[in-house]
Order: C-alpha cells, then sequence, then structure tokens
C-alpha cells in the first residue's frame, strides 16, 4: 500500500491564518496552498528532509514545519531568548525592531494592542507603601493618595511584606533570584524620592469610577432648557426616582462638598426607590461613587481659591481625617451590631462556643411559605440536590 | 484529566504555555480573513481560536455556563474636571452641550473606545489554575493545575486541591517556592542530571555523613547570614574583610562538600573564585563596609560565567556585551548607592583596588567591571547555590524565551520572593485597555463575544 498523501486542505481553525513567515503577507498566508512553503531557508529545509527520509517521493509536513520553527528560533527569535535586565523583550517588539529604532512596543501579543504589559510595584516601592502603612501609621486612603497606588493594592502589598516578612523569620525557602529575574523582565513602577514623583506618574489611576449597570441603557429624557440639569440630576433619571426639589437643588449647590461628603460617610442616609425586593439605593453621581471622593472637594477649594495653597492642604488634611473618623466609627458600629445580634455560650469544661443568632420569620426573609433560600436550617419539603449528577461541591470562599 | 492542551506545528493552537512551540505559533498568527466567510463560519472559526487559548481545560457546557454578556468596566475620572463643573454644561441647549463637537475631537474621543468584547474570557481568569499561570508561578495553565492538584497551593492559608476554584476579590493565594523555581526555572542538562543521580547515590551510602556535613554548612551559612544582618543594624565600620572571608569559606565548603559530584569547569570557576576574593582581600584593607545592598541587581551567576569563558576564548563579541551589562551594574549599583552610602563606598573601594597598578595579572585577567560582578556573584551564590538535589538547573536561571511571554496583569498584586499573590478585583475594561492578556485581535475577540450571545 503505498504511503497515504497527507491533505494539506485538513479543516484546521487556525491553519489559514498562521504565516510561514516572519513579515506579514496576506497574500501568502490566504492561499492554503502556499502556506508550507518557506521563505526562509528552503535549501536548508529540503537538504535536511533529503537526508532524513532519502526514498521518500511524500511531503513531510511535520519535518518540514519543524525545520522551519528551528530556523526562525535562530534567526529571528534568537533575541527572545534571553532577556537583557531592565527592558521587556515581547514578540511585538521584534517585528517593531527593523523599522525604528524607538521604544519598543509594550503589549506582549503582537495582535493584541489593547492589552498592555503594565509596570508591577518595584520591591523598594512595596517595602515603603509598607513602612507608610504599618510604621507610620497611616491610613491606607492616604497612602494611595500620596503614592498612586489603589487602595486595594495598598492592602494586598502590607498583607504580602507582612507575609513575606513571617516566613523570613521562620527561615521558610524563598525564590529569590526568581524574584529578581522576573523584575528584571517586566516594567515596574520605581520608588521615586520626591513626592512630587509619584504624583505627576502614578502607579495607576486611582479614582476609577465602575460603570454602573443602570447606566448601560440608553434612556431618552425631556428636560427643559432653562433647567440645569447635572450629573445628580442623570443618576435620578438612571434609577427612575423623581426629581429632586427645589430646595433641595438650592442647598446641594450652595455646598457641593457637604452633600457629597454626607453620602459617603453615611451611606444608609442615601434616598431608595422601590418596593420590597425590589428596592435599591439612588444611583449616585459620580462625585460620589469614585474611590477618593475628598479629592474633588480639594480641588474644588483650590480652584476657588488658587493662592491658598497652605490652607487647601492643610484643610485637605483635616478632610481626610474626617473621612478616615466616619469610616472607622462606621466600621465599629456595625462590628457591634453583629455582636449584639449574635448570643456566644461558652459551657464550663467544654471545648465548643455554642452561638445563637435570632431568626426573623416574615415575608421578606423566609417568603411566602417559609421555605425562602434565606430561611434559617433545613428547609422541610424542599429536596436537597447536593448527590445530585452536575452539582458542583467546589467551595466558593476560603475565609481568611 | 488527560493533557490534550498540545501545541502541534501542522495543526496550530496557540495556548497558555511559555514553550517555544507556543511562541512560534504566536509569531506566526495572522487575523482570519473575513472575506468570503458567512457571519456562522467567522463566529465558529474565532471562537474555536480563542477557546483553544482561553480555558480549554474547561468543558464547553461548563465555560458557557460561566460566560456573561455583561462586562465590567472603569472609566478614570479626574477629580480636577469633575470639580470644575457639575456636568450641566454637557447637557445644556439641546442635550449635547452649548458648543459643536469639532469633527476632530470626536476622532480624538472614538480612538480610545473601551475594547469590551476583548474581555469576553474575563469570567476564566477567576479560575485558581489560570491566575496561578497569570501570576508567572507556572509555566502554562495545566502545569499550574497540576500544582493545584497535587496539593501544593494554599489559598487564604488553607490548602486548595480545586483547581476550578473562583477566586474572590482578596483571596490571597500561594504556591510553593520550590516548585515555582522548578516551573520557571531552566531544566538540567544530562551532566547536571547525572551530578543529582550519583549525589543521590552518594547520600544513599553515608547518609550519616552527609547529615552531619549538611548540618554544619546550614549552620555556617546561618551564622553568616545573622552575621551580615547584624553588621547592618549595628555599626557600620566593622570590617568588610570579615564578610568577604566568610564568603570565601563558603565557597570552599562548597568545593570541599561535593567535590565529587561537580564538573571540573565548575570547580575551575570556583577555584576562580576563591582566587578573586583572596586577592580582594589583600587590597580592601582600607574599605568601611559591605552589607546586603549590592546583592540585589544581578540574576544569573551563570550567565556572567558563560559571558566571561566566552570572553577568553573570543575576545572581542563577547566583550562588548559584557561591557554594557557591566555598564548596567554599575548604574544600577549607584541607583542603590543613593539609597545607602556604604554600597557607594564599597564599589569605590572596589575600583581603588583595581585602579591599583600593582596589581598581579596572574589569577585571571579581571577588570574592575569583573570585580564588581565577581562580588555581585559572590554574593548570590549564597542565594543562589549549586545544589544539585534540586530539580532544576542550578544555579537558577530563568528559562528560554520566558521573557517573550513575562507580564503580569493589573488585577493581581504578586510578590515573587514568597511566590504569593492576591486576587484584587475582577478584571475590567478601560477606555482603550483591556485587562485579560488575550492574544487575539479585535476580529476575533468580538467574533466569539458574538458566537456566546447565543443568537446564530
Amino acid at each position: 500500500m503505498p504511503p497515504r498523501i497527507q491533505n494539506q486542505l485538513a479543516s484546521n481553525s487556525l491553519l489559514p491564518f498562521l504565516s510561514s513567515t516572519s513579515t506579514p503577507s496576506t497574500s501568502s498566508s490566504a492561499s492554503l496552498s502556499k502556506l508550507p512553503i518557506s521563505q526562509y531557508s528552503p535549501s536548508s529545509s529540503c537538504s535536511s528532509r533529503r537526508s532524513s527520509r532519502p526514498f521518500s517521493s511524500t511531503a513531510s509536513t511535520q519535518t518540514k514545519l519543524r525545520n522551519e520553527m528551528f530556523t526562525w528560533l535562530k534567526k529571528e527569535g534568537e533575541a527572545l531568548k534571553n532577556h537583557t535586565p531592565g527592558s521587556t523583550n515581547y514578540l511585538s517588539a521584534l517585528r517593531f525592531r527593523g523599522e525604528e529604532g524607538q521604544r519598543p512596543p509594550s503589549w506582549p501579543f503582537p495582535l493584541n494592542p489593547s492589552f498592555v504589559s503594565e509596570p508591577v510595584l518595584s520591591e523598594e516601592l512595596r517595602n515603603d507603601i509598607y513602612e507608610r502603612v504599618v510604621v507610620k501609621k497611616k491610613s491606607v486612603r492616604a497612602v494611595s493618595v500620596e503614592l498612586g497606588v489603589d487602595m486595594r493594592r495598598v492592602g494586598a502589598v502590607v498583607r504580602l511584606v507582612e507575609l513575606e516578612k513571617r516566613m523570613k523569620q521562620q527561615g521558610k525557602s524563598m525564590a529569590l533570584p526568581y524574584a529578581r529575574a522576573i523584575h528584571e523582565m517586566i516594567p515596574t513602577t520605581p520608588l521615586h524620592d520626591d513626592a512630587r514623583g509619584h504624583r505627576f506618574k502614578p502607579h495607576e489611576a486611582i479614582n476609577d469610577l465602575p460603570v454602573h449597570r443602570l447606566t448601560e441603557t440608553q434612556i431618552f429624557y425631556p428636560v427643559s432648557e432653562s433647567r440645569q440639569f447635572n450629573r445628580v440630576d442623570a443618576g435620578r433619571v438612571f434609577s427612575a426616582a423623581p426629581a429632586q426639589e427645589h430646595t433641595q437643588v438650592a442647598r446641594n449647590a450652595s455646598d457641593p462638598a457637604a452633600a457629597v461628603s454626607r453620602v459617603t460617610q453615611q451611606p444608609s442616609t442615601i434616598e431608595t426607590v422601590g418596593k420590597g425586593a425590589d428596592e435599591t439605593q439612588v444611583l449616585q453621581a459620580a462625585d460620589m461613587r469614585i474611590p477618593h471622593p475628598h479629592l474633588v472637594a480639594h480641588q474644588r477649594h483650590r480652584l476657588e481659591k488658587p493662592n491658598e495653597a497652605r490652607e487647601a492642604q492643610d484643610l485637605y488634611k483635616k478632610r481626610l481625617k474626617v473621612e478616615e473618623t466616619a469610616e472607622k466609627e462606621r466600621k465599629r458600629i456595625s462590628k457591634e451590631r453583629a455582636e449584639q445580634k449574635l448570643l456566644k455560650v461558652q459551657p464550663e469544661a467544654s471545648r465548643f462556643e455554642f452561638r445563637f443568632k435570632d431568626v426573623e420569620v416574615s415575608r421578606e426573609t423566609v417568603g411566602k411559605d417559609g421555605r425562602g433560600s434565606k430561611a434559617p436550617g433545613h428547609r422541610y419539603g424542599v429536596p436537597s440536590y447536593d448527590r445530585k449528577k452536575g452539582q458542583v461541591k467546589i467551595p466558593t470562599r476560603v475565609e481568611v | 484529566m488527560r493533557n490534550r492542551a498540545t501545541t502541534p506545528l501542522s495543526k496550530p493552537k496557540l495556548r497558555q504555555s511559555w514553550s517555544k512551540y507556543n511562541l512560534f505559533n504566536l509569531q506566526r498568527l495572522r487575523n482570519p480573513p473575513t472575506i468570503a466567510k458567512t457571519f456562522f463560519q467567522q463566529k465558529w472559526t474565532a471562537k474555536s481560536m480563542a477557546r483553544a487559548y482561553h480555558g480549554e481545560q474547561v468543558r464547553e457546557s461548563q465555560w458557557a455556563r460561566m460566560f456573561s454578556r455583561r462586562i465590567r468596566s472603569v472609566v478614570p475620572m479626574n477629580p480636577v474636571k469633575l470639580a470644575e463643573d457639575d456636568g450641566s454644561a454637557m447637557s445644556a441647549g439641546r442635550g449635547s452641550g452649548l458648543e459643536n463637537v469639532t469633527y476632530a475631537e470626536q476622532g480624538r474621543a472614538n480612538s480610545r473606545l473601551t475594547p469590551f468584547t476583548q474581555m469576553t474570557f474575563a469570567p476564566l481568569e477567576r479560575r485558581l489554575d489560570v491566575a496561578i499561570f497569570r501570576a508567572m508561578f507556572a509555566s502554562s495553565a495545566r502545569q499550574a493545575r497540576q500544582f493545584v492538584v497535587h496539593g501544593a497551593v494554599t489559598v487564604n492559608g488553607k490548602k486548595m486541591r480545586y483547581p476550578g476554584y473562583l477566586l474572590n476579590p482578596g483571596d490571597l493565594f500561594q504556591v510553593e517556592p520550590e516548585r515555582v523555581m522548578f516551573a520557571t526555572g531552566a531544566p538540567k542538562d544530562k551532566f547536571e542530571r547525572r551530578e543529582g543521580r550519583v549525589a543521590r547515590r552518594k547520600a544513599s551510602e553515608t547518609t550519616a555523613e552527609a547529615e552531619a556535613a549538611e548540618e554544619g554548612a546550614v549552620a555556617a551559612e546561618e551564622t553568616k547570614e545573622s552575621e551580615v544582618e547584624g553588621k547592618e543594624a549595628e555599626q557600620e565600620a566593622e570590617n568588610p574583610r570579615e564578610a568577604l572571608k566568610t564568603l570565601l569559606a563558603q565557597a570552599k565548603s562548597i568545593m570541599a562538600g561535593n567535590k565529587d559530584a561537580m564538573s571540573a569547569k565548575r570547580k575551575q570557576e570556583l577555584r576562580g573564585f576563591q582566587k578573586a576574593v583572596k586577592r580582594v582581600l589583600s587590597r580592601s584593607e582600607s574599605s568601611t563596609v559591605l552589607t546586603d545592598s549590592l546583592e540585589s541587581q544581578f540574576s544569573e551567576l551563570t550567565l556572567l560565567l558563560k559571558a566571561k569563558r566566552t570572553e577568553k576564548k573570543n575576545d572581542k563579541g563577547s566583550k562588548k556585551e559584557q561591557k554594557q551589562s557591566a555598564a548596567q551594574t554599575s548604574e544600577s549599583s549607584s541607583a542603590t548607592a543613593s539609597e545607602s552610602q556604604p554600597g557607594e563606598k564599597l564599589t569605590e573601594a572596589f575600583r581603588q583596588a583595581a585602579e591599583n597598578p600593582e596589581e598581579e595579572v596572574d589569577t585571571s585577567e579581571l577588570t574592575d567591571d569583573e570585580f564588581d560582578v565577581l562580588k555581585r556573584a559572590l554574593v548570590q551564590m549564597r542565594d543562589n547555590p549549586i545544589d544539585s538535589s534540586k530539580p532544576y538547573a542550578t544555579p537558577w536561571r530563568p528559562r528560554d524565551y520566558m521573557s517573550a511571554f513575562a507580564l503580569i496583569p493589573r488585577y493581581l498584586e504578586v510578590n515573587q520572593n514568597i511566590c504569593a499573590a492576591v486576587y484584587l478585583r475582577h478584571p475590567v475594561a478601560r477606555p482603550g485597555f483591556s485587562e485579560v492578556p488575550t492574544p487575539f485581535g479585535e476580529s476575533v475577540g468580538t467574533s466569539a463575544f458574538a458566537w456566546y450571545l447565543k443568537r446564530r
């Protein structure tokens, strides 16, 4: 039986889009028949094929492709093998290098410029964050603004450095050469000596406004031309709340900073719309929903009184302090409330602590028939599907 | 689960992997043609291309359940802009502001569109195995999965054996550092493997002796480390000779420890070190302090050694590289010197020692740069020792072609020293940027998203 001729037109989704050359040529990549024709070094691939299969007339695609690959790796791909410390070494730079002598592109995938390899915190900056938070006892919010690092990231850095210190103390093995190599390969944000450096070149945007679900719809809302229709009004329209009263509007306009701080410091006072299960808070304006609302008030003060820089700074610190104390107070109250609801009983000479929680039986909690999903305990008459096929038993959360 | 995540060349598929085959396939990748293709065909090819990369370990039905048409996005706000106006200027007049927006401005706004459809596979980034791969703790998503299944991964301090665990914002996951070093390090060559075998055999023969020797070595190391730390804390004026001496002693102990298990080349290198250290010791009597600050810069001992060796063989080509790298080291050392005074002094001392014309050239032709390099190399020998018992090539160096895939997305905060990372938040799109690392272009992303909308 003669050897089967391999079908070049094999149905593969990716094959037609993979060009055999490093230079993008749409004509060659579009046609299937041209694919195996290598444009690197036909002589070398041919010779090696000849030597490996002297009596065969069948084109062996596999060896050919492998040849192609290894020639590429030896020629163009050679630059990607090892990194040069302090600079990225991406495939997109490889194509770029021939054209211009500028900075290499920072996206690792040539076809996807919308994903950029963004810098990570350098070792020094990480330690500095830890020192500011733990040693100098600064608040996470203040450190975030100072260094231009997201608040969640500040918290995570503190946790990780704490863990690192503990591991060092316990004498556990660490991956120091690995860490060093990684920090050489990817861009890093250095620690600047003065605060200005961090202000002008922040690590990341700290005032990201998450796009709210309600704002995804397009609404046609007619408004009289004489009306000042601002962000607060737009939020109310999106959440289908009635327009504010004139007195309220006037009060907010006279002191916008107070209006913002009222919402951010006492979130429970936010107006709600809807009834029962559909009850939701009115969508607030961007001024309240960004992570650092106090910065808006600070900027407003600076715009109003541009010559009082020091006063503005003092006011900023005061505002920050107020914000922090309000946050602490809120946490304390919620903790107290949780403790009040929970009754802890620990019998003498017992290993266990019993915790009792009051149960509220209402239409909202347990539903009409008492079998609601929020109802406490085992629900009689409701089948448990945990042995059924396809039931996922992977834990959904791990408590710290 | 059988590993079907192969990276063939004839039927190429992109994978979440750092292999050179994958790199070659990535280099060949082009956007699929849309001419003379039905919309269904376009969507089908796009989704099959994308799914080979994104969560090929996840069953299609499982992924279809995870898919969400709502894509998270954020808009970075400028507090100055928010302070300037309350938004009423934008809605003035007939609802789009009093002034007409020019076409040029519109064009600028359009150039920063949010790439929503590049975020199609964002739910998969929540998976533990994918997150481990993204944090660069494993060389492929499959390997990350294996680490999880084999119990090398903890989430919030508890062992987690499910690769499909969906991380919640704030979860801290950690992989054993040894596994990470194995996954990301260069593999052993056959000589090193043999060394390991020989060492193991020898260890099994004389366990008691080996244990004693190891204990001694460990103790020496510990005392040395504590000494260095203590020095940093206590007084600056302590003699650097002590530190260098301990380093020398360590090099000797390594030589003595596994005499038979080392190749001749390694031995020669080590002997060269010892000689060089002796020479520095004889010269740097006047220098003041030696601290840890300098040891932070260079990663690979072997790379430097190789460069040195090649220089001896063919002088010119590699000399330039050596010079460049040396220049980089001097820059970086000056950077560290600005932070800590002693580092500067030490480098000065080294320079003095090298500039001295009385120098003998008998041991090896070392320049001042090389002295610096040598010093670093010696310090790193402590961090990154030659150890045949490890499953990777020692001293550790990154595997080939790793830098082409080196990236850490913003939704993770990684501490490489302890191989731990925090999943900060879910990946989001922002104007002009997406946070899901995908090698495919906009056209593939959009078609794949359209496929999963289920309106075929």
